[in-house]
């Protein structure tokens, strides 16, 4: 008889849902996936630094190379814990091409206002402020924009749980002010166990997908779940950008006065090695 | 054939019935139904004018790698113009449309009809438009601002003119996306493939209609101009084949009165087109705009023997009444002369199948083609479909006295006419003689005026709006016509070891003194490396990973030397990097320059002003800060800073990633030949007179470019094919007449009136152009048929009355109304080309019309003027059937063959000169052998023939 199997069928589904929702820890709200997954991107540790080479590939298979450090420091103020998610200070140093080595590039991240930025040009002796009228700039010509490096403000986005896999999390974030950024939404595939975005995938106008990143390594370093390779593709031009890290480290007490103008211009070696 | 075709009349019917139905539906079948025969082309339409070249073509090939590496597509261009307010589109209401229109022109995509998973149509991200690019300008002190140039329509008039402001101080958008007088606005909707821009205009268009307000909006570049020629040649077909067979269906009723008369050449005229063009659809050849002429070509040509068949058959039909012996009689009569004139007609056509352009060809062939099978229609079908005729029909001819008296009447003014031409023919031959040769040499220096130039945009009327566009936008701005400059560094001068060598006389100073141990380590790498990395860029990226590896080895105190080798090491790879080096960008500046001052280039955008830009806004827009920085390190810098935009991408269509290659873009005025030929000139001229800093070779791409290289190739391949017509013509008309003597005469009014039609063009000032330049080889063999009959008639007429004085009066009588007749039908029956909204198809109709007139009076002036004066020449009086020019007869043929053969071959393969000349000298020797051979076989005497070219008119 149909009804009886399709009885029996519901019944070892709900068994199945049950015995999972016990192995697993309670099933979180959306407030917590979308503030988790955040600090799994952007806020490992206190501060950290990465050597990232990176590879730009056009649509014709030509590459490009970048090499460059990252230092990270968290603006965080005494007494907070591993849950802040706010200000942070960024600094980029340049090596490759040779044309760009000694290159620096400085973020002041501010969740409250637009974030402060600085570029240093050695070959011009010339440190300028940047001011973008939106962070979907590209950084550096490769195809992840300023604002994939720094991280989107949560509260610029409407978030929407699509839907829950045994392994990941689906959610979909609709910007609040359409106009400012290039993409109708997006949808992010969030690794249930580490909170890291192992997918995401930008949506244009016209409802389609012209933009997809993905995490395609990810290890543990001093604990925190780290990317070690990400890629970002650009489907309309064909292209991508591969970011493959290495000499990942965390809480290395970098002090905040190296994120600073005048570190710039004399790069803080100790730091970058 | 003929004998077959009167005994099995309605074989002949189905025969003709079947291969027409058949090749029209195996033409139409898969247009249709496309999922029913998979196995047949179907009917595909090429406009693109890139096809003039074999897809093989060098230039050709070039154009599409350059196309890939500089990720460039062809474009529509869509410029808004406002006349009314003061500030041109420069408001916000102007705005607000424009920002809609470049919104909706991103939507413009749609699945590939050709490959559904692909999208085709414009591509958004790299569409020019005020929304869609950076503006790069200084912030507050010391800032530096990137920022879309508008982001959303202005809401005051101050935005609205600050937004021009911004676009106007950067180099790449002024003159590009705002006009110089700050009027107009131009959006670049790049496009998937060129195909998809008519498409794209019909939606434009559609949309534009919808709009309200003072803009006016112009669509063009090249693109456009050819898709949309593609279109509107169907309606020339449609229009222009129709008309002509009405046209020659009315003249013929004028001439004949008789209308079950006239529908025999009518319906062979209809399936002459049908089965060339259907032949030409089931061999998969394309509809280019040259085979699209092709009916109207074969029509008016398959009419005029059947006319000539049928008029004689019924002046002769009532004297028998026996049908099949007066067709067979009349067939037997007119053999020679259609023959000849048909296998003219086919030599002219035919002959452009040597020009190296293969949609000429194409056409060449298939209207040899059509012509031939229109004879083999005119030999089996006329005779056929007048046994067929029912007696009754018959009978009514056969009260023909009436109508004759009309014909009389019409033709007497003619007759009158002619009459008189042919005394004063011969009254003052020598005056007539005279004055040909001046026209002759006024026409020679008409031709050495000869502008040889084409436009595709020219090939729509004046009031056209796709060169209305053309007009208005090209007086707004830098030029809607694209042509890109290329410089590289030759492979050449990359070499690994030479950079190597360059490399090793630095190496040690820049590394320093510490690194003494690292170097020599460095240096065994690299010999090992040298074998397997010809190029500098790849030998560069090995040696710097090697020195990498060695690194990682090496002990901790010698880790600071190799960062100084390896830094070395890239600072070496950055000096091969050309496009960055400032000398050799302030040498493209410096072409620039040089380009712009010739009047002819509107703008030119390179990386030069790129980076020139960036630099003046780094440095607080400062003016004089508008210069190439002093280091590649900073160029790099400058480069790297634009990259940060909305738009990495652009930089990709000026240089290769690896730098070794630029690309100008020029934007033209005008998209004449001539003019990007002499640009050509100028950039080559620059180029020798100012050496590089460094070894670079230049080389150009774009539409605008393509046009000139093929037309070229068309010119002197045209001029090969006329040459190679020339030569077959003559030796067909030796051979008719047995005497060179009498081909040179047949040859002498063709050769007048197209050296006087091309004189005419040169002095006028009309422009050599692609149909101009078919038409030469192909004129030549219409226009020798006249010759044909009338010395025919000239000599029969001789033979006949003894002396040219006495045989002028009848050759002037019923065979020069014949050729007055024929030369009104093919003139008048190219004239419903003028009908074409496209000048190409005018053109053609004028040419042709002109061709036809011209060698038609040529024919009937200087002919008898030639034959008065050297009668005794042309006949001379040993006894008949003895001509003592027999030996210079065969010499000349000879000649004339081996030049043919030389001529014909030079198009077709690639030989120098020299090598022909050999073969030339051995066809001569042998040729001569055999013809003395022939000679002696049957010595001195014709075979007997039948008179050929009787009267044609009924």
């Amino acid at each position: 008889m149909p009804t009886t199997r399709l009885l029996r069928n519901a019944m070892i589904v709900s068994l199945v849902a049950v015995l999972n929702g016990l192995a697993q820890e309670a099933v979180p709200t959306l407030d917590e996936i979308v503030t988790r997954t955040n600090l799994a991107a952007y806020y490992q540790g206190r501060d950290g630094r990465a050597q990232v080479q990176m590879t730009i590939t056009d649509a014709q298979g030509r590459t490009r190379e970048r090499q460059m450090t990252i230092l990270r420091r968290d603006d965080r103020p005494e007494g907070t814990d591993e849950t802040y998610c706010g200000g942070q200070r960024m600094y980029v140093y340049f090596t490759r091409p040779a044309d760009v080595n000694k290159m620096a590039f400085m973020v002041w991240k501010h969740l409250d206002r637009d974030d402060d930025r600085w570029l240093y040009l050695p070959g011009l002796d010339l440190v300028k402020r940047i001011a973008a009228s939106d962070k979907r700039t590209s950084f550096v010509g490769s195809d992840f924009f300023y604002e994939d490096v720094s991280g989107r403000r949560i509260d610029d986005d409407q978030h929407e749980l699509l839907g829950t896999t045994e392994t990941h999390f689906k959610l979909k974030h609709t910007p609040k002010d359409a106009a400012a950024v290039e993409f109708s939404y997006y949808t992010m595939e969030v690794d249930r166990k580490n909170y890291i975005p192992s997918r995401i995938e930008f949506f244009d106008r016209n409802g389609t997908l012209y933009r997809v990143y993905e995490a395609l390594e990810v290890t543990e370093v001093q604990g925190f779940p780290t990317v070690m390779k990400a890629r970002m593709s650009d489907l309309r031009s064909g292209g991508n950008t591969v970011n493959t890290y290495s000499d990942v480290a965390y809480d290395l007490d970098i002090p905040e006065s190296i994120f600073t103008e005048r570190y710039l211009r004399a790069a803080p070696r100790r730091y970058l090695r | 054939m003929v004998r077959w075709s009167v005994d099995h009349p309605r074989w002949v019917m189905v025969l003709v019935g079947l291969a027409t139905l058949g090749l029209l539906l195996a033409g139409s079948l898969p247009s249709l139904f496309p999922k029913a025969v998979p196995w047949l082309p179907g009917i595909r339409v090429d406009t693109d004018p890139e096809n003039m070249l074999s897809e093989r073509e060098a230039v050709r090939v070039f154009h599409h790698d350059m196309k890939e590496a500089f990720a460039m597509h062809d474009m529509v261009v869509l410029g808004v113009v406002n006349d009314v307010h003061p500030e041109g589109v420069f408001n916000p209401a102007s705005l607000r449309r424009i920002y809609d229109l470049a919104v909706f022109s991103e939507t413009l995509v749609w699945p590939d009809a050709r490959d559904p998973s692909r999208q085709a149509g414009v591509i958004a991200v790299d569409l020019i438009a005020p929304n869609t690019v950076d503006s790069i300008e200084p912030g507050g002190p010391g800032e530096v601002r990137f920022s879309w140039l508008m982001a959303e329509p202005p809401a005051t008039d101050e935005e609205a003119l600050a937004i021009r402001a911004k676009a106007q101080r950067i180099p790449f958008l002024n003159g590009t996306l705002v006009s110089e007088d700050g009027k107009a606005l131009c959006l670049y909707l790049p496009l998937t493939s060129k195909d998809q821009s008519y498409k794209v205009y019909a939606k434009l268009r559609e949309r534009i209609a919808g709009l309200e307000g003072d803009e006016r909006y112009h669509i063009t570049g090249l693109p456009v101009a050819e898709d949309t020629f593609g279109v509107e040649m169907f309606v020339q077909m449609a229009i222009s084949a129709p008309l002509a067979m009405l046209i020659i269906f009315l003249l013929l009723w004028w001439f004949f009165r008789k209308p079950v008369l006239i529908t025999a050449p009518m319906i062979l005229a209809v399936v002459a087109v049908i089965l060339t063009m259907g032949l030409l659809i089931v061999t998969g050849q394309t509809i280019h705009i040259m085979s699209s002429m092709i009916p109207i070509f074969i029509m008016p040509m398959s009419v005029l023997d059947s006319v000539h068949i049928l008029s004689l058959f019924f002046d002769r039909y009532h004297a028998s009444h026996d049908r099949r012996r007066t067709v067979l009689e009349v067939m037997d009569t007119l053999f020679m002369a259609m023959l000849y004139t048909s296998l003219t007609t086919i030599a002219g056509f035919a002959s452009l199948a040597t020009t190296p352009i293969p949609p000429v060809q194409v056409f060449g062939l298939f209207c040899a083609l059509g012509v031939a099978m229109a004879w083999v229609l005119t030999m089996t079908f006329i005779p056929a479909f007048v046994v067929l005729l029912p007696e009754r029909l018959l009978e009514n001819f056969g009260a023909r006295a009436g109508s004759s008296a009309d014909q009389e009447a019409q033709d007497s003014r003619l007759s009158r006419l002619l009459v008189a031409t042919g005394r004063l023919t011969y009254r003052r031959a020598r005056l007539i003689l005279a004055l040909s040769v001046a026209v002759l040499a006024v026409a020679i220096y008409g031709i050495s005026r000869i502008q040889v130039n084409d436009n595709p945009v020219k090939w729509f009327t004046r009031s056209h709006p796709i060169r209305v566009a053309d007009r208005v936008l090209n007086e707004h701005f830098g030029g809607t016509y694209m042509a890109h400059l290329v410089l590289a560094t030759p492979a050449e001068a990359r070499t690994a070891r030479a950079a190597w060598e360059a490399f090793q006389t630095r190496l040690r100073a820049e590394a320093g003194p510490g690194a003494a141990k690292a170097v020599t380590a460095l240096e065994a790498a690299a010999a090992g490396l040298l074998e397997s990395t010809p190029s500098a860029e790849a030998f560069f990226a090995a040696l710097n990973e090697r020195a990498s590896e060695l690194a990682g080895a090496a002990a901790d105190d010698d880790l600071e030397a190799w960062d100084a080798v390896i830094e070395a090491i890239d600072r070496e790879a950055l000096r091969g990097e050309t496009f960055k080096q400032p000398a050799v960008l302030a040498y493209m500046e410096g072409l620039q320059k040089h380009l712009l001052q010739q009047g002819r280039v509107g703008k030119v955008n390179s990386l030069a002003d790129i980076v020139k830009t960036v630099h003046r806004e780094l440095f607080e827009g400062a003016e004089e800060r508008f210069a190439i920085p002093a280091t590649p390190e900073a160029v790099g810098q400058c480069l790297i800073t634009y990259q940060n935009s909305h738009r990495p991408q652009d930089l990709g269509h000026f240089v290769t990633p690896d730098y070794q290659t630029t690309s100008l873009w020029l934007q033209l005025r005008s998209g004449d030949n001539v003019d990007m030929a002499a640009v050509v000139e100028a950039v080559d001229a620059y180029i020798a007179a100012t050496p590089p800093p460094v070894r670079l070779r230049h080389d150009w791409f774009g539409l605008t470019y393509i046009n000139v290289v093929w037309q070229e190739k068309m010119v002197w391949g045209m001029l090969g094919s006329f040459l190679g017509s020339f030569l077959v013509v003559f030796l067909m008309m030796t051979i008719l007449f047995r005497s060179a003597l009498w081909g040179i005469l047949s040859m002498v009014p063709l050769t007048i009136t197209i050296a006087f039609l091309y004189g005419a063009l040169g002095l006028v000032g009309k422009d050599y152009d692609m149909p101009v330049a078919v038409l030469s080889a192909l004129a030549l063999g219409l226009a020798v048929d006249f010759a044909i009959h009338f010395l025919e008639h000239t000599r029969m007429m001789r033979e006949r009355h003894g002396t040219w004085s006495a045989a002028a009066g009848p050759v002037f009588g019923e065979p020069a109304r014949a050729i007055m007749r024929n030369v009104v039908v093919i003139a008048v029956g190219f004239l419903p080309l003028l009908a074409a909204p496209l000048v190409p198809y005018k053109t053609v109709g004028v040419f042709l019309a002109a061709i036809m007139a011209f060698s038609g009076i040529a024919t009937l002036l200087i002919l008898p003027a030639l034959v008065t004066v050297f009668e005794s020449r042309l006949f001379p009086s040993a006894a008949p059937g003895v001509r003592p020019g027999k030996c210079v007869t065969c010499l000349v043929s000879a000649v004339v063959v081996a030049l043919t053969v030389v001529v014909n071959m030079y198009q077709v393969a690639d030989l120098r000169w020299t090598t022909w000349m050999w073969v030339a000298a051995g066809i001569v020797l042998v040729m001569a052998g055999l013809c003395r051979f022939a000679s002696r076989r049957a010595p001195c005497s014709l075979p007997g023939r039948g008179v050929p070219g009787a009267p044609a008119a009924p």
